[in-house]
């Protein structure tokens, strides 16, 4: 149970993040990349001011700066978005690694950095917040203007444009949102697990985010419960292959290959079947245009 | 000469001008970014180039990592002709680099004929996994793929080649030793003296060329062009849909399959207990760049094969490989907007043809 509630904050954070981007219609392959590109700027940032939770606000904001990147080419440019989040997940592979040996001087992981508190369970206030944050952001999209308006832009961008909301704007927020998202995802692995930045983060969260997202249905409510679930069976198979030493057998990867096979099994079922946004990925030509 | 201007840059070829741009721009992004990091850029670009075209060595290197590039790209594209996304080209290289080291090591003649079979294959049936869930349960094939990526590596490396195909007689603190070295009847032979080049960037040119003319010059090939146009029209002219995505899948597969079997039977000859190429990944960037399309996608694999040899040498001068990703992704992030361009290729056309189509770009159907 411990395992779970420390590894499902990155998870919870980076769907939450893919369910605002993709609710408002535009597809979040990217979410890897943004939260590689969170995870690096919570370390420096820590280091640099010795606070972790400057270190949370850089991530945030580098996510950000990522998802902004995504915005312009698919937004501005009508990029393929799935093309444009691969792009930007090759970017942040290259560019991380090449800025990790730049400013550390290392190719591997950098120096350790201040990490987050945690009080006598062992939690951070970032892992309640994996909690919290899901039931408010349901309230959010579900119950408020802003929330009809996204979801409008997301289902029938034409419908809401003849209602004076201005499409493409509010798009580009909502991925800039989706990156403040995966950015806090990505720095709760540097800062909040780990204590410092590891080159190989984060190792696939970001793709398992997305197949939260999907399982959960596109909601907040469903997507950050697919994250738990991601992250039960990941603690699952930690006990697992600890308490039958699968290290020593030398079947470690039967182990780790198992939240991934559950994942796609579950996906296959049917059970996570069900029908996206119906304007999700489709490029906006605004009118007269 | 306006004629020569206007047919020169004629939209039809805005494709390629796109793509060049994207390449040059990218090479100078990163040039700037070596150079802000207080690293001597020019030097560096001078090794890089020297380390991927200067003398027959590193010929040879170029021409070797641009065999392996052209087929994984090549898998890439041909699921794009079937209107798929394959991000799985690394499992499924990694499922035919393990069949092509298990059947590598029978010591009969041929085996390198059986070993490069094998690993066709294996990669097949991994991209066919995808494609039947597509087609059957309705799992978006990105999804499906970057999780059969994740079982293949975690089944492959820590799990077949650390245990059951371990060399015999690594001791139990050697988990890295990999599988036993395949046989020398299975190795792809070299070609020249003095240079690594060995067959198989002949026969990576030989499959672009089959599948160039698989998908352009016959009927099963216009009938995934069809599927990947439009599935439901595909459909509903009595092709059957389904059963062309799942072929396509296969090929996709079959393609990084042999690009594993490339890697293993051409330089490492084993299974290493460290294998992590990121070629499968590299193949997304080549396909994207290279237009989709089997020539395109042979000149983009032969434009990063060379950056990937020229990288290692930058370590020289101190800059981490990690320059020749950050270039790739940049190509790929400028291709991927083909807008960004079309402004400086309208003025290069000059006013005569003013009358500029955004060019296709590779389009993933939801």
């Amino acid at each position: 149970m411990n395992l779970i509630l420390d590894f499902a904050p990155p998870l919870v954070f980076a769907a939450l993040g893919g369910v605002l981007s993709e609710r408002a219609g535009v597809v979040n392959i990217g979410l890897e990349g943004m939260m590689r590109f969170g995870a690096f700027a919570a370390a420096a940032g820590a280091i640099s001011s010795g606070s972790p939770w400057v270190g949370v606000a850089c991530g945030a904001l580098a996510g950000a700066a990522a998802a902004a990147v995504h915005a312009l080419l698919s937004l501005r440019f009508r990029a393929d978005q799935v093309v444009s989040g691969i792009a930007l997940n090759l970017v942040a592979l290259g560019l991380v690694t090449f800025l990790l040996e730049a400013v550390f001087g290392s190719s591997g992981v950098s120096p350790p950095c201040p990490a987050l508190a945690r009080d006598r369970f062992g939690h951070s206030l970032l892992a309640y917040a994996a909690l919290g944050v899901p039931v408010l952001f349901h309230l959010w999209l579900a119950h408020t203007p802003a929330g009809l308006r996204i979801r409008a832009v997301g289902e029938h961008p034409r419908a809401a444009a003849t209602l004076g909301i201005r499409v493409l704007p509010l798009r580009a927020l909502c991925v800039a949102g989706s990156g403040v998202l995966a950015g806090i995802g990505g720095a709760t692995l540097s800062v909040g697990i780990v204590g410092q930045f590891d080159a190989r983060m984060p190792a696939g969260q970001g793709f398992m985010a997305l197949a939260a997202m999907v399982f959960g249905k596109w909601t907040p409510l469903g997507a950050a419960a697919a994250g738990f679930f991601f992250a039960a069976a990941d603690a699952l198979q930690r006990q697992l292959s600890f308490s039958l030493r699968a290290a020593d057998l030398r079947l470690e990867g039967i182990f780790l290959a198992l939240p991934y096979a559950l994942t796609l099994l579950v996906l296959a079922s049917g059970v996570g079947r069900t029908r996206a946004p119906a304007a999700d990925g489709i490029p906006y030509e605004p009118e007269g245009s | 000469m306006p004629e020569l201007r206007a047919r020169l840059f004629a939209p039809a070829r805005d494709t390629f001008w796109g793509a060049f741009a994207a390449l040059i721009l990218s090479l100078l992004i990163s040039f700037v970014a070596i150079a802000a990091s207080g690293r001597d850029a020019l030097t560096g670009f001078a090794d890089l180039f020297s380390g991927a075209f200067g003398g027959p060595g590193p010929l040879g290197e170029t021409a070797i990592k641009s065999a392996i590039l052209v087929l994984t790209g090549l898998s890439v594209a041909v699921a794009f002709t079937v209107g798929l996304f394959n991000i799985g080209a690394e499992g499924q290289l990694i499922w035919g680099a393990l069949a092509a080291a298990v059947i590598g090591q029978l010591d009969v003649p041929g085996a390198m004929a059986l070993g490069l079979l094998g690993a066709a294959v294996a990669g097949a049936g991994w991209g066919f996994i995808a494609g039947w869930l597509k087609v059957r349960r309705g799992v978006h094939e990105v999804i499906s793929t970057i999780l059969l990526n994740w079982i293949a590596i975690h089944l492959v490396h820590g799990w077949l080649v650390a245990g059951p195909l371990a060399a015999a007689g690594s001791g139990a603190t050697v988990s890295i030793a990999g599988t036993d070295p395949v046989s020398a009847s299975a190795w792809l032979p070299r070609l020249f003296a003095g240079s690594r080049l060995d067959l198989g960037f002949p026969l990576a040119l030989a499959f672009a060329a089959a599948v160039w003319f698989l998908l352009t010059r016959t009927v099963r090939g216009f009938e995934w062009r069809a599927v990947g146009a439009g599935r439901d029209a595909a459909q509903a002219s009595g092709i059957p849909s389904s059963r062309r995505i799942c072929e396509g899948m296969a090929l996709s597969g079959a393609l990084a399959g042999l690009a594993g079997a490339l890697l293993i039977l051409g330089t490492e000859h084993k299974y290493p207990g460290v294998f992590r190429t990121g070629y499968g990944f590299d193949g997304i960037a080549v396909a994207l760049v290279g237009g989709g399309t089997a020539l395109g996608t042979t000149a983009a694999a032969v434009v990063f094969g060379a950056l990937r040899a020229g990288a290692t040498r930058l370590q020289l001068v101190g800059i981490h490989p990690s320059f020749a990703e950050l270039t790739q992704g940049l190509a790929v992030l400028l291709v991927a907007a083909p807008r960004i361009f079309q402004p400086l290729l309208a003025r290069l056309r000059g006013r005569h043809s003013a009358a500029a189509s955004a060019p296709p770009v590779p389009t993933v159907q939801p």
